[in-house]
């Protein structure tokens, strides 16, 4: 915690970090955060000036996948400047220390910086049985985020589990597992989904929290709007296939030798927003779809239980099976259709039994 | 209760104008949306930058969508501000309990094969009334609102999306308003089934000429008119 105070710029050159290589961060950063080139120097100044800002990173129902992405931020200074970005003073699974130490310490900065720390969130909590199904340190994990939330300046919900519950919460959600904005609702919350979130857009939410001082501007599921502003589909490299109705019919043929669109394999991309297709993975190397396979819509909410992952249409549970919105529909046309045969029999029965006696049928109706 | 031996002119001009571009742009809402859902051809091999399959049928369900969106508002005020007896709103008032009565389980009665009597009507008789309702209005809604929400993702931020987007959280995701938009897409279909059966029915059981008055305007020997929805 000694580095604590300093600005970003000190510690970037107390690791030996080059002015040029700073300016060229600032510069790709304000390009993530999609500020005009006219930003830059705020960018900058902010990095230079501002001091860190204690985190606290819990861990609640999650597999840890947003710290694993986290810490490969790939632009090769910001491997080594995302841990230095904040001071990230509590993460179970990062901090040296452990155990009563460890909770000593998450203690100790609620306190020194109250109302001041970020308090990130890394999966969600069970509440059903008053939280048991994960127990921190003898305490369940509702207490402690509801205990760390109080004090905290903002809240970060990392991941599909934070923000939207992930596969915990895919019915039929046997713990009751919660996502953070629906427990945590007198604090601003950020939502940053997938599974995991990319390296970059994690990145970019804090560092424009650094450079503006508030959390970046959000849509109506509380996700940031530059990374989450628009559809995989918006910006997909196999977009003009789409639009040409050329598609991968089977993984081996040679529409995907081609790499055509996905879209017939199940692919999410037209239903997920998310920055997969323009910012990508591992040093922008590639992402799912570039690689050949459908995007199953992981920084959606609910994905898991829009399944099958490999078609188009979901299952949908209709009287306890599993059918296509195609199927029911197919099915209701023709219950209509015999409805009306059997009426039309009921019809014709009626009429030659109506017009036995007399057949007039003026005097009917 | 008015007797009537006469050709009567029930539809007027607009009406029938509606109905029929109504039709048109179900069917073919209908039938592009299941090929966005399924492209069932698939574009030769080459470039992409050759073909527009997919492009194009999604560029005439949008377009038809919008037909069919100021269609629908154009016969919701034909309904509530035209000066037209049997095309108007007026008489349906199903939140009121005289509504369902005598007039509605006569009709309902008779459709079950429980009464004798064929009950005959100039405009839309209750129980077709309620199914207009159920099916053509709620539906017609319902897949106005989701498909402007989807049709607001390709311009996040736009006029469109500000207007509708909130669509979106009432089914949780995208995916989920895409899957309620197909679903509800078949209430089309079912609702032709049930449409032309009592269409053509009604003009072999009263010879009312039903079937060729949404072209005509003119029903035929309808001998009795009860004023069902004079209030
Ligand atoms: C009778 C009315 C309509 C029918 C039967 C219909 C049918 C469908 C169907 C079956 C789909 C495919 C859904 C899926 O599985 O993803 C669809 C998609 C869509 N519809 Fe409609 N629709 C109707 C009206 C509308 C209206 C009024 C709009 C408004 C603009 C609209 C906009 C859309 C959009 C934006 C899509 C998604 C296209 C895509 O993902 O590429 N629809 N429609
Ligand atoms: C031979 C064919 C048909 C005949 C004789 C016929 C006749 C009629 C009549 C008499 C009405 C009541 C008019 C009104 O209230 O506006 C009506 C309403 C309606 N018809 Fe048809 N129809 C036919 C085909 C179709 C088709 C193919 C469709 C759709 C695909 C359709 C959709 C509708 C709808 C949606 C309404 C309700 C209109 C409203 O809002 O009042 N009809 N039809
Ligand atoms: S691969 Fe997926 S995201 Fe890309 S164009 Fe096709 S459907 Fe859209």
């Amino acid at each position: 915690m000694s580095a604590k105070g300093e600005s970003y710029a000190e510690i970037l050159e107390a690791r030996g970090i080059s002015r040029g290589d700073f300016l060229k961060y600032c510069s790709l950063l304000s390009v993530y955060l999609g500020l005009s080139a006219s930003m830059v120097p705020r960018v900058v100044k902010a990095m230079e000036t501002k001091s860190r800002i204690p985190v606290i990173w819990l861990h609640g129902l999650e597999c840890t996948c947003c710290s694993e992405s986290f810490i490969r931020s790939s632009h090769p200074i910001a491997a080594d400047i995302v841990l230095n970005m904040i001071s990230l003073d509590y993460n179970d699974t990062l901090s040296a220390a452990a155990g009563h130490q460890l909770e000593a310490v998450r203690k100790q900065i609620m306190k020194d910086y109250k109302g001041k720390y970020i308090l990130a969130v890394e999966g969600n909590a069970p509440v059903k049985d008053n939280g048991v199904y994960c127990m921190v340190n003898g305490e369940s994990f509702l207490s402690v985020l509801k205990e760390t939330a109080a004090d905290a300046m903002a809240v970060i919900a990392w991941g599909s589990c934070a923000s939207f519950g992930c596969v915990q919460n895919a019915k039929p959600n046997p713990t009751g597992a919660t996502p953070v904005h629906k427990i945590i609702r007198n604090k601003p919350v950020v939502n940053v989904p997938g599974c995991p979130p990319i390296a970059e857009v994690m990145t970019g939410v804090i560092a424009h929290y650094i450079t503006f001082g508030s959390l970046p501007e959000l849509d109506r599921l509380k996700r940031p709007r530059t990374f989450y502003g628009t559809r995989i589909h918006d910006k997909c490299e196999r977009r003009s296939y789409f639009d040409a109705g050329m598609f991968v019919e089977r993984f081996d043929d040679e529409g995907a030798r081609n790499g055509w669109c996905l879209y017939k394999m199940g692919c999410k991309g037209p239903t997920t927003y998310n920055a997969c297709s323009s910012i990508k993975w591992n040093e922008g190397t590639s992402f799912p779809i570039g690689s050949g396979h459908p995007c199953f819509g992981c920084a959606a909410p609910g994905f898991w239980d829009n399944g099958p992952f490999y078609t188009r249409l979901a299952d949908i549970g209709f009287v306890g099976t599993d059918s296509t919105a195609d199927k029911i529909g197919a099915v209701a046309v023709g219950g209509a259709a015999a409805g009306m045969a059997a009426h039309a029999i009921g019809t014709a029965v009626k009429k030659a039994r109506d017009s036995k006696p007399e057949p007039t049928e003026v005097e009917e109706g | 209760m008015t007797t009537m031996y006469e050709e009567q002119y029930v539809w007027r001009l607009p009406v029938r104008v509606y109905h029929w571009i109504n039709a048109a742009a179900i069917t073919v809402l209908f039938l592009t949306g299941l090929y966005i859902a399924s492209p069932l051809m698939s574009s030769p091999p080459g470039e992409a930058t050759w073909y527009h399959g997919m492009a194009w049928i999604r560029l005439i369900h949008f377009a038809t969508a919008f037909i069919f969106i100021a269609n629908f508002v154009f016969r919701l005020y034909w309904a509530l501000f035209g000066r037209d007896n049997y095309a108007r709103f007026a008489g349906f008032t199903p939140w009121k309990p005289a509504w369902w009565g005598q007039p509605f389980k006569d009709q309902l009665a008779s459709y079950l094969f429980i009464a004798k009597e064929e009950p005959n009507y100039c405009g839309h008789n209750p129980v077709a009334a309620l199914t207009h309702f159920l099916f053509v209005f709620c539906g017609s809604f319902f897949m106005i609102f989701t498909g402007l929400a989807m049709y607001g993702e390709n311009n996040p931020g736009g006029f469109i999306d500000t207007l509708f987007g909130w669509v979106v959280l009432l089914f949780g995701s995208s995916f989920a308003m895409h899957t309620v938009h197909h679903l509800v897409a078949w209430v089309f279909p079912v609702y032709l089934v049930l449409h032309l059966y009592a269409v053509v029915r009604h003009d072999v059981v009263d010879k009312s000429s039903v079937t060729s008055s949404i072209i005509t305007g003119y029903k035929h020997r309808v001998e009795q008119c009860p004023e069902l929805f004079a209030d």
